[in-house]
């Protein structure tokens, strides 16, 4: 069965149709790239996904659990909110780690908040699970060390592993590596392979074609808010059938 | 004469560090809460707050100070402020903290929203709720951006208590002036220079300190 399941969504801003009827699943422990020229609406999707923006049609479905349908009304308490969208987590372009804390306090600040919520969470398992998460990322010897004491390609495994502590069912990256110096692209990129090769369920947009081709399940290219073309990797990026697709492709070849 | 002057000096000073003071303590909260009012999204509560803080930035301290002490007598046939050397004070402290509120209210207003949206985003895609990402994630890092416009504007309160003496507030430089008439000698009117400078010393020494205190991030 899906593990997500999205269907005719559609996001308005003012006059401009940036979600144009997006219907697509995933299964559990599959990994899903998007790919897409400059807004065409991929990090809108994913915003829409986090509660980030707020759908104008459409359902997300998450296992068994609609997420968001807006056929239904009525209001939904904040609480629910955070709740539904605990099942998603999301990797920034900027990492937007908190400045303030150390590398282990960014990754257990959420997670000891929210076990403030829940009794019965064992304190020390969260510190615990933080730092098997920073080790995971490589960062075992920069758990005490304060964002802007650490490189681009450490701030974002930071933020990877930030998202990770709360366990989420499908995590999602936006152009995480777009921000960082090339020679820093590969320690970011390889911390995620390692995750698809665990089955983590990942939705990532990104300009790495290569990075895209070795590492996805399935490919969506979306143009101008809609999905024009999805399938494996072979096919959409090697025998692309679309015009769209065909000459977005070429335009990346020849080094855009 | 040197003992006289000096102690004549400290009960003005007094006066001036009880009004420097006081301003601070009303007027550093009240400032929070008209900085959300200037921030807020409801026209009616942000265009006349944002109205006032413009007519209370754009007039002279010396001017409010005397509306305050003299409008409502003259408005009301009352004279709300009570009589005496009290009445006087409490009238002069509500203009310092009226002005000052609005100085610190458009300062809180700047160090707000220079926090990247990111920050806001990122505990919300944490499961945060509004109340946490403002206090632990958003709090910190604006007092960190507002220490040195704050500590400007109280180094600048500490020199602006002088003004109080338009209203009859005994203040140290009134002291000061007042043994040109009564001894001929001005050399106490430099003598509050002295007290003035030392106690801006102070402050700038522990602005300098809190400024350290919160240079472990950026
Ligand atoms: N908050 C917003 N308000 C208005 N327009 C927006 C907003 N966010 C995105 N857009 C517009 O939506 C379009 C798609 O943006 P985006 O989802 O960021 O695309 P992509 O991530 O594919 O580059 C762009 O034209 C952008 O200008
Ligand atoms: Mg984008």
């Amino acid at each position: 069965m899906a593990i997500l399941e999205v269907k005719n969504l559609k996001k308005s801003f003012d006059d401009t149709e940036v979600i144009r009827d997006i219907s697509f699943t995933m299964d559990e422990g599959e990994t899903l790239t998007i790919i897409g020229s400059s807004g065409s609406g991929k990090t809108t999707l994913l915003r829409c996904l986090n509660f980030l923006e707020r759908p104008d049609s459409g359902v997300i479905r998450v296992k068994d659990e609609v997420l968001f349908d807006s056929d239904i009304t009525g209001t939904v308490s904040e609480k629910d909110i955070r709740n539904r969208r605990l099942h998603f987590g999301l990797v920034f372009q900027s990492f937007n780690l908190f400045p303030q804390y150390t590398a282990l306090e960014n990754v257990t600040l959420a997670p000891l908040l929210l076990a403030k919520e829940n009794t019965g969470i064992d304190l020390p398992a969260i510190e615990e699970n933080a730092r098997g998460l920073l080790d995971d990322m490589g960062l075992s010897d920069r758990m005490g060390n304060y964002p802007h004491e650490l490189s681009g390609g450490q701030q974002q495994r930071v933020a990877i592993a930030r998202a990770l502590a709360l366990h989420p069912d499908i995590l999602c990256f936006d152009e995480p590596t777009s921000a960082l110096d090339p020679e820093l692209t590969g320690e970011v990129l390889r911390v995620i392979k390692d995750l698809a090769g665990h089955n983590m369920t990942m939705i990532i947009v990104t300009h790495e074609m290569s990075f895209a081709h070795d590492v996805s399940d399935k490919i969506l290219f979306m143009d101008k808010g809609v999905i024009a073309e999805e399938g494996t990797p072979e096919e959409v990026i090697d025998n692309p059938q679309n015009d769209r697709t065909i000459q977005f492709l070429a335009n990346y070849k020849n080094g855009m | 004469m040197a003992l006289t002057v000096t102690l004549t000096l400290l009960e003005g000073f007094l006066q001036t560090i009880r009004l420097f003071i006081l301003t601070l303590l009303f007027a550093l909260p009240l400032g929070l809460v008209i900085s959300f009012g200037s921030m807020a999204k409801a026209q009616a509560v942000r265009v006349p707050i944002r109205f006032m803080i413009w007519v209370i930035r754009g007039t002279p301290l010396m001017l409010q100070l005397l509306v305050i002490y003299y409008g409502p007598g003259i408005i009301m046939k009352s004279n709300v402020w009570g009589s005496g050397d009290t009445g006087r004070f409490i009238a002069a402290l509500v203009a310092f903290v009226i002005n000052y509120s609005c100085y610190f209210s458009e300062i809180y207003r700047g160090g707000i929203q220079s926090i990247p949206v990111g920050q806001y985003e990122a505990g919300q895609v944490l499961g945060m709720t509004k109340h946490q990402i403002f206090f632990k994630v958003v709090l910190l890092q604006v007092i960190k951006r507002i220490v040195p416009p704050i500590s400007n504007e109280i180094i600048t309160l500490v020199k602006d208590t002088s003004l109080a003496r338009v209203i009859a507030v005994y203040e140290i430089i009134w002291k000061g002036q007042s043994f040109i008439k009564s001894a001929g000698i001005i050399w106490p009117l430099f003598y509050t220079g002295v007290f003035y400078l030392l106690f801006s010393g102070l402050l700038t020494l522990l602005f300098g300190f809190v400024e350290k205190k919160l240079s472990y991030f950026r």
